[in-house]
């Protein structure tokens, strides 16, 4: 314990003020092997000429191996496995609070394309981190928030550009952030272009749903064609949250946009700094006004929201008018209630109020509902001649003799595992992906 | 067709349905042995139009699904005997389905009241066999590029039974995972009313559902629409279905709805439908 202390004292020297911290460091470079002696001089003449606060990037660059303990035969495993089942354990306490929280997300993502995103300060670029964590945060979002929309526009070259459609699938968001060269940073950012384009693309949405902007912002400059501040205004009409971090600094505007519409704002730090402040932003806003739903759905007490299933016409159908836009279209959405003809889903009817939402956009989150039960590992082959030799959803082998690594609570040393309801045998793989992605049984059915 | 594809063939084996549909009060009737010989026809062009290619057929059958056959693995041990005329791949097919099919369909005993088709069983099987060839370095690690990775597994349900609104949930999730995997699900409705959930599966994934309009050119429907794999399907034009139905299905009586009401009390994500029934 006595060498992980130090280094926590280390860890606050380091943020503080370079005064104290030379003398600290110095002090305990004394009490250090030898070899690291020498390493922490040459250190401390850099920071004495420079006179400056240490790099950022050098807080979480030098102790990344004091997280990990080895254990008493020197082996990582403990500490690896240690690892695992505290990110297992995350996740089983995350939903613990219940709070309302808003039910359909809309987020439009503001990607900074501008040149100040190829500044080098964050590893490797501000670019290529943003990149980054933004389809980490796509991931995570959409694991969290299955009814969410997430919509793309980049600013570049002081406009805005839409890089992906609003989106219920986590694929094609990712598929517009993974295309890389169309992406390339050039010239100024505009906010109030990006903004509008944004708001432009969330204006059909229904009322029921949360409206948000992501501004990842790395400029500080805006390069804007009227006043900003119009836009904004806009924006508290229109209920859009903006929520804005900066990788450079704090500006004014920004820290208005967000003040004012009810954001979060923040400024990154460093690398971790960025990924945690925007990964605050996943879990759902808590919503703070009561659910105005169309219709009979504004009952507070009821809280039960009326929604039609639309019918999706198709691209060769003939051409007719929309009720939104007044365009000619051919593809479109027959509302159930009055039969008129809308663009996109999810909105609400514009000649009868009703919320149209198709239903799998609903059926996407059932599966919290009805999870499948647990499989028991199968640990005795007694008594079981006529049973099955294959995995009954994959049809592989199983093992004939039992395995004889270690076995500890939960794992079958033949590699089958036992649906309580319907008995059948699967193997561990198909375990594993029934439980995790399909959330169906392939032998019962439910 | 430069990679190999995988195709998962779901064959709906009602009996009701089928006997249904071979009765000759029907514009175009179709029988199971008609269907059944098409479809082999089918299941060869599949394997001939490229060596590499992978072929699993799933039954459904009332209240169970099973695995009719798999070209990775042989399942019965009586190989057929070997006949000059024939293509050896070919006749392991068509025996080894028509054989399984026969057994399965002579199991069925006198029921009073047949239970619905296990489709639902059979989509997820097919799904725990496509992740389990499309992920096989988890079981053999240190296989770098491994030719027998497939890379556009489809999933082609041939349907006859209507939907079965208690298997909404499922095959949602079903679909779900299809989309996850990237797994593109075809449907052909060869008899019945059009499904709904069929309906939404194909086109959530960007598969094509056909409603079959003359069952007698089955075998011309299935070779047109079903037989390419998606990569060179954006040439060659598939028919997509023409109107999809979102409607969904709601939590009380299961009955199958188009305005319903949700809840927005349960925690952020969770959502249950009620039917007008209950609510007025």
């Amino acid at each position: 314990m006595a060498p992980r202390n130090r280094d926590d004292n280390f860890m606050d020297v380091d943020s503080d003020s370079d005064i104290s911290m030379l003398g600290d460091v110095e002090h305990r470079g004394k009490g250090k092997g030898k070899g690291k002696t020498t390493d922490k001089r040459k250190k401390d003449k850099g920071k004495a000429k420079a006179k400056e606060q240490a790099y950022t990037w050098e807080a979480s660059y030098t102790r990344s191996w004091d997280t990990v303990q080895e254990d008493e035969a020197g082996s990582l495993q403990g500490a690896v496995e240690d690892l695992m089942a505290r990110g297992r354990r995350r996740r089983l306490l995350a939903p613990a609070a219940a709070i309302r929280r808003a039910i359909i997300r809309h987020l439009v993502l503001l990607l900074d394309l501008s040149a100040a995103m190829m500044d080098r300060d964050m590893r490797p670029t501000r670019f290529d981190l943003m990149l980054q964590y933004a389809k980490e945060f796509v991931v995570e979002w959409f694991d969290q928030n299955p009814l969410g929309q997430i919509g793309v526009v980049g600013m570049r070259a002081g406009i805005g550009e839409r890089i992906g459609e609003m989106s219920g699938n986590p694929q094609d968001v990712l598929k517009c952030l993974s295309d890389r060269t169309r992406l390339e940073p050039t010239g100024e950012p505009s906010l109030q272009n990006a903004i509008e384009m944004a708001r432009s693309s969330m204006s059909h949405l229904p009322t029921h749903s949360s409206r948000e902007i992501l501004i990842i912002f790395g400029s500080l400059t805006t390069c804007d064609p009227g006043n900003i501040h119009d836009t904004l205004d806009a924006c508290v009409k229109n209920k859009i949250r903006i929520s804005v971090v900066a990788l450079a600094a704090e500006m004014k505007i920004s820290r208005d946009l967000c003040d004012k519409t009810g954001g979060q704002f923040g400024v990154a730090m460093n690398e971790g700094h960025f990924k945690d402040i925007l990964f605050e932003l996943v879990p759902p806003p808590a919503q703070r006004a009561v659910v105005r739903a169309g219709g009979p759905g504004a009952n507070p007490a009821a809280d039960l929201m009326m929604m039609g299933f639309p019918t999706r016409l198709p691209d060769s159908s003939p051409p007719s008018l929309c009720a939104c836009h007044s365009d000619m279209k051919n593809e479109g959405f027959l509302c159930p209630r009055c039969m008129a003809k809308v663009c996109d889903v999810p909105t609400d009817c514009d000649i009868c109020g009703l919320m149209i939402v198709s239903s799998p956009h609903l059926a996407r989150s059932y599966h919290h509902l009805f999870p499948v039960k647990p499989y028991e590992a199968v640990t005795s082959m007694e008594g079981e001649s006529e049973s099955t030799v294959a995995c009954h959803a994959c049809a592989r082998m199983f093992s004939t003799s039992a395995s004889t690594a270690a076995t500890s609570e939960g794992i079958s040393p033949w590699g089958r595992y036992r649906c309580p309801d319907c008995h059948n045998d699967f193997c561990t793989e198909c375990d594993v992906f029934v439980h995790d992605v399909i959330h169906c049984c392939p032998g019962c059915g439910k | 067709m430069e990679k190999a594809s995988h195709l998962s063939v779901i064959v709906d084996l009602s009996p009701t349905q089928w006997h249904l549909s071979a009765q000759t009060s029907n514009q175009y009737p179709l029988s199971i042995e008609t269907f059944l010989s098409q479809l082999l026809a089918f299941l060869n062009a599949h394997i001939a139009s490229k060596h590499e290619n992978s072929l699993v057929v799933f039954g459904a059958l009332p209240g169970k699904s099973v695995l009719l056959y798999s070209s990775t693995e042989l399942l019965s041990d009586d190989a057929p005997s070997l006949d000059a005329n024939s293509y050896l791949p070919f006749k392991l097919v068509d025996s080894t389905v028509v054989q399984r099919i026969m057994n399965e369909f002579d199991a069925i005993g006198e029921l009073e009241e047949e239970p619905p088709c296990a489709l639902v069983g059979a989509v997820t099987k097919a799904l725990c066999y496509i992740n389990r060839i499309t992920h096989p370095s988890s079981t053999m690690p240190g296989v770098a590029e491994d030719p027998s990775i497939v890379h556009d597994p489809r999933i082609l349900i041939l349907s006859v039974s209507p939907d079965l609104s208690s298997s909404y949930i499922p095959i949602m999730n079903a679909i779900f995972s299809a989309q996850k995997l990237k797994v593109t699900i075809d449907v052909c409705k060869v008899y019945g009313p059009d499904t709904v959930f069929l309906q939404q599966a194909a086109h959530l994934t960007n598969g094509s559902y056909i409603y079959l309009e003359r069952r007698d050119a089955l075998l011309q429907y299935l070779i047109m629409s079903f037989l390419s794999p998606t990569s060179i399907r954006k040439i060659l034009a598939v028919p997509k279905q023409d109107k999809i139905d979102f409607r969904a299905a709601c939590f009380c009586h299961k009955n199958i709805v188009d305005i319903g009401f949700v809840c927005s009390v349960c925690l952020s994500s969770t959502h249950y439908l009620y039917c007008f029934v209950t609510k007025f």
